[in-house]
């Protein structure tokens, strides 16, 4: 049974100018009772105040407010990864967070040896990594590329390597920084079918965008930041099982309907075009040409 | 199909075992930290082997001279002490970095702290592994004996080990929050290798400077590995020595590391 929650939760940071950090001057603040090292005074960011969140199976949540609101660092507290400064984090079943897909990616590494790499970060075991190999490679549509290491990558084929890795695993609660969408026309319906199905396998989701459409199209509840503190939260949109059944059939990923859909999400694609080194080329060459 | 987990632990305790028993994890990491290193060059990790071997070369015959002591008992001293001094200083300089490097992984999901202690060690121990290698040479060079005191160096590794550990630990919470410590730790460890041991023969201690060893915990994790694998005994106050070090380090890595453990992410 998958649930998270923040009860009174506040996020309070130091921020530690060029100087503060430094021993000297927290010394001599000490012993000169403040005087000389006031550079030392730690200015306090209250990054999230007082914030009440419950979230339980079925719930799909959507995080927006202004640059600067707190949406990455709820987004982070509610991955566990800031611990809250007061209140409480409780959270239920497994978590996978796509925050920063490209986690653990090493650029002088082949992409196998990424995948295993990222594979094991992930906590798979190793036969886990090798049974998943051949798909991720598979979905990737990188071909002989993966032997070469990544630093070769254009962007894009960088995206698709990182996306492919990222989205094996499932877990009962998914964390997203915008909705993850990469590569090429074709790729990139390939990987909104896949973010898809991770999205519908997970129990609650938590989606961060700036989007509005987005949120309203994937999520079923709304929670607006402005300064860190919870102003408006909601429960909004469509029947929030019409648009998953729509694009999780097979048939879907293939209409000319779904060709149309607009991409949500501008963030996540650096404008990218296929793959096309000269060197080896025939390799990659099914790939555009099958969905182009 | 596969499904991730991160949990997160309750307690110091809970991180610090979570982090430990993450054998693979850690274990993965540094490795590719030695392979990342070392990518296209010929020789990779043997370099490690290769760098030591050419300044033993160096320095062994020439300060054996200085220091008008036989080459047959001070070469296999000073490969020893060169190797080992190395390793300590290298982990401990490195465990100043240690959550810094990790920010990006630290940032993005719950990661147990102590296992990335246990990567910068496991790094090292790599390291280690390949340098200890020259001993083997110098010590048929030398025509050390072969005895079964040698294995007490086993002990005295894995003791080793664990001390590095639990100062780890504590040199990378301090040298999170106080960035300057990191360059005062450099600074010291440049100072103790010339009152340690490890150029020189413990033996060259004047009577009325024996404190020097006595007191020093780098002699004491030296000499336990060091001595046995000459086919020696340690001094009789090196396991003592390093055993109450290693309690107090541990007292200290427990402390900091309890009260500070949940800050650590804010100060990256």
């Amino acid at each position: 049974m998958a649930s998270l929650s923040l009860t009174n939760a506040c996020i309070d940071y130091p921020v530690f100018g060029a100087h503060a950090t430094s021993l000297k001057r927290t010394v001599v603040a000490a012993v000169t009772g403040g005087m000389i090292g006031r550079e030392t005074g730690v200015t306090t960011i209250h990054a999230l105040q007082d914030i009440n969140l419950t979230l339980r199976k079925g719930d799909r949540l959507g995080i927006m407010g202004h640059n600067g609101a707190g949406k990455t660092t709820l987004l982070r507290t509610l991955a566990g990864v800031y611990p809250p400064t007061k209140g409480r984090y409780r959270r239920q079943g497994s978590l996978s967070s796509l925050i920063d897909p490209m986690l653990g990616v090493e650029m002088e590494f082949s992409g196998y040896e990424n995948i295993r790499l990222c594979g094991i970060l992930k906590g798979l075991t190793p036969q886990e990594i090798t049974t998943l190999t051949p798909e991720i490679a598979e979905f990737s549509g990188l071909g002989e590329y993966l032997d070469m290491p990544v630093r070769t990558y254009s962007t894009g084929m960088l995206m698709r390597l990182a996306f492919s890795i990222a989205t094996t695993v499932r877990a009962d609660i998914l964390i997203m920084d915008e909705w993850l969408s990469v590569g090429d026309a074709s790729f990139r319906q390939k990987s909104e079918q896949r973010i898809r199905d991770v999205v519908d396998a997970a129990g609650i989701l938590v989606l961060a965008s700036q989007s509005r459409h987005l949120i309203e199209k994937e999520c079923n509840r709304l929670v607006e930041l402005a300064h860190g503190r919870i102003v408006k939260d909601e429960p909004i949109g469509p029947a929030p099982d019409a648009a998953p059944a729509a694009a999780a059939s097979p048939a879907a990923a293939a209409s000319p309907v779904a060709a149309t859909q607009p991409a949500p999400v501008q963030k996540l694609q650096p404008g990218v075009e296929p793959p096309s080194p000269p060197k080896i080329q025939p390799a990659l060459e099914p790939q555009p040409a099958g969905r182009g | 199909m596969p499904v991730a987990d991160r949990y997160i632990s309750p307690s110091a305790w809970g991180d610090w075992w979570q982090g430990t028993c993450q054998v693979r994890l850690w274990w993965t990491l540094a490795s590719k930290d030695i392979v990342d290193r070392y990518r296209r060059s010929m020789l990779g990790p043997l370099w490690l082997t290769v760098s030591v071997a050419a300044m033993l070369a160096a320095m062994g015959p020439l300060y054996s001279q200085l220091f008008n002591v036989p080459l047959g008992k001070f070469f296999p001293n000073l490969a020893l002490g060169i190797i080992l001094w190395g390793f300590i200083n290298t982990t401990l300089i490195e465990a100043a970095n240690t959550f810094v490097a990790a920010s990006t992984f630290l940032k993005s999901s719950p990661f147990p702290l102590s296992m990335f202690i246990w990567r910068t060690l496991a790094r090292n121990v790599i390291t280690l592994a390949h340098q200890l290698i020259v001993y083997v040479p110098v010590a048929l060079f030398c025509s050390i004996p072969i005895s079964p005191i040698q294995l007490l160096a086993i002990p005295g590794l894995l003791m080793l080990f664990v001390c590095l550990h639990v100062m780890s630990i504590s040199v990378a919470v301090v040298c999170t929050r106080f960035r300057d410590v990191a360059q005062v730790l450099t600074t010291c460890m440049q100072m103790v290798i010339f009152v340690t041991p490890v150029l020189w023969m413990p033996s060259s201690v004047p009577a009325r400077a024996k404190l020097l060893l006595y007191l020093n915990p780098f002699f004491h994790m030296i000499d336990v590995v060091r001595a046995p694998l000459q086919g020696l005994f340690p001094q009789r106050y090196s396991w003592p020595g390093l055993i109450l070090w290693t309690a107090a380090c541990a007292i200290l890595a427990m402390v900091l590391f309890s009260r500070s453990r949940r800050q650590v992410i804010y100060w990256l």
